[in-house]
């Protein structure tokens, strides 16, 4: 229990440690920001959301922009470890190291939520579509928790490559198409006022990947970083 | 390098010999399709290739668990072996599964959840190499290619679960509700023995072409070991 | 009875496809290998060489 208890704190040091870097300089925050409104301000030109089509548009803008943000926070998150020889200095505290992977990954989950709690009102309020709602911000929740879980693993890998920035989607993408296929379809069904049941199976799938993934990553996570 | 293994040469002979005979059953001792006519007899080693891709991507992700826990290089030789093979065969069957839908379907992609699936794990495999390719160390590489290989193997599953409901939902070609049907029909005795035989024949092909793979890493190490002595 | 569609010509191109590649694969095998085979002859008469001066 004692052991527990000290794991927890460990990953609470390090996350408290990220978001106070990142709240110093807000550079990882603010392009993820930018990049996300952008994004969204192009999907407008780009898709033509007229009134009719939006409704059925919106859930795929959403986690395309979730998706592409991600990424550039990942990217940043593990490179600024890197480059500033964190990484070395946390591997040699006396500490679990899967307490660096939840702690990196609580970290990078809280970034990408403070960008979608921008982006959710401000797409609101653009296209003229309740948002701001239970449901969709469940389904966010869930899959926002299963991106970050396999991406943090990955950016971990990335970051030491030379390809270091093109890398990252191009690892990431692929292993992630099932959970932003249903974070999608569910998002989209509740926007349109589906029934539970026919949303039920989508929500299953980013469970199920949710589960496998963390367990994968973490159970992997010490062969990343060993020396 | 030391000569070539006897049983290897053995397996040559026995892989070339195999393969004559399935293809010999296609167009041979197969009968002609009903509906489709000649463009059925593809399916035969479009189903075989895909399996052999399937199985180069187990077998690389097999290898990488027993890289991981034991870190013989041998492993990593064989999870690279197993990628670039699964990559390949994948590859035909891509392209062959358009090839057979266009004249039945109309048109060259279906968005057929088995398809689509393969292409995205060729997609992920393809980014297996690009991360070995950017990693100079090669034990990193070895590592990160064995933790990568089981990540993209642990997909597959979801992912052609995930399309297969989406396909459900949207029928992309009019008059398929059945989004596992590219092109289904029945199976007469003959056609299913060649069917087997096919894919026991590609199987064969899959081990001989892994066993000259590796021995190419192999070779491969003892130049890079001459190279770190030389210019050290 | 209309008979089979007349599709000879894709089951042609499907043929190609997977000997070509299949082929090209083996071939590409055996490019690598000989490229390799020289330079460990090669990397090998410069070590003798090496051996030979140094002692």
């Amino acid at each position: 229990m004692a052991e527990f208890k000290s794991l927890l704190k460990a990953i609470q040091a390090v996350v408290w440690k990220d978001l106070i870097a990142e709240w110093r300089s807000r550079e990882m925050i603010s392009s993820m920001l930018v990049f996300a409104l952008l994004v969204i301000i192009i999907f407008n030109f780009a898709l033509e959301l007229s009134i009719a089509t939006r409704e059925n548009v919106t859930a795929g803008v959403l986690w395309v922009t979730f998706t592409f943000a991600g990424t550039l926070g990942l990217n940043r998150s593990m490179a600024v470890e890197k480059d500033r020889g964190c990484l070395d200095g946390l591997l040699l505290a006396p500490v679990d190291r899967s307490a660096i992977y939840f702690g990196k990954m609580t970290s990078n989950f809280f970034f990408i939520l403070f960008v979608a709690a921008i982006v959710l009102p401000v797409y609101s309020i653009l296209y003229n579509i309740n948002l701001i709602r239970f449901d969709l911000i469940l389904v966010i929740l869930l899959g926002a928790f299963g991106y970050v879980s396999i991406g943090t693993l990955l950016a971990s890998m990335a970051v030491q490559a030379r390809t270091r920035d093109i890398l990252l989607p191009v690892l990431l993408f692929p292993v992630v198409i099932p959970l932003v296929i249903a974070a999608v379809k569910a998002s989209a069904g509740y926007l349109q006022g589906f029934e539970a049941a026919e949303i039920q199976p989508w929500i299953n799938i980013i469970l199920v990947f949710d589960v496998i993934f963390t367990a994968i990553a973490f159970m992997v996570f010490d062969y990343v970083v060993e020396e | 390098m030391e000569k070539k293994p006897v049983l290897l040469t053995v397996l040559d002979v026995l892989t070339a010999a195999v393969f004559i005979l399935a293809s010999g059953m296609v167009f041979l001792y197969a009968p002609m399709e009903a509906v489709m006519g000649w463009v059925q007899k593809v399916f035969y080693f479009h189903v075989s290739a895909g399996w052999v891709g399937m199985l180069g991507f187990l077998v690389a992700a097999v290898a990488g668990i027993a890289y991981l826990r034991s870190k013989h290089q041998k492993w990593d030789d064989v999870g690279v072996a197993g990628v670039e093979i699964g990559l390949i065969f994948m590859l035909i069957n891509i392209i062959t599964g358009a090839i057979w839908a266009r004249p039945i379907w109309n048109t060259w992609w279906t968005w057929d959840p088995r398809l689509t699936t393969a292409t995205i794990m060729e997609l992920v495999y393809a980014a297996y190499l690009m991360l070995r390719s950017g990693i100079d160390d090669s034990e990193k590489r070895a590592r990160f290619g064995a933790i990568y290989a089981i990540i993209g193997f642990a997909s597959v599953p979801l992912t052609f679960a995930s399309i297969r409901l989406f396909r459900t939902i949207h029928p992309v070609v009019i008059g398929s509700s059945d989004p596992s049907a590219v092109g289904a029909f029945d199976m007469s005795a003959r056609m299913s023995q060649t069917f087997f035989f096919s894919l026991f024949a590609f199987s064969i092909l899959f081990a001989d072409l892994l066993w000259h793979r590796i021995r190419l890493s192999k070779l491969e190490e003892q130049v890079d070991q001459l190279k770190m002595e030389l210019y050290q | 009875m209309v008979g089979p569609a007349d599709t000879y010509s894709y089951m042609i191109a499907g043929y190609v496809v997977i000997f070509g590649v299949i082929l090209a694969y083996l071939g590409s095998l055996v490019v690598r290998w000989r490229s390799l085979q020289r330079e460990k002859t090669m990397l090998e008469q410069i070590e003798e060489k090496d051996m030979g001066t140094d002692h």
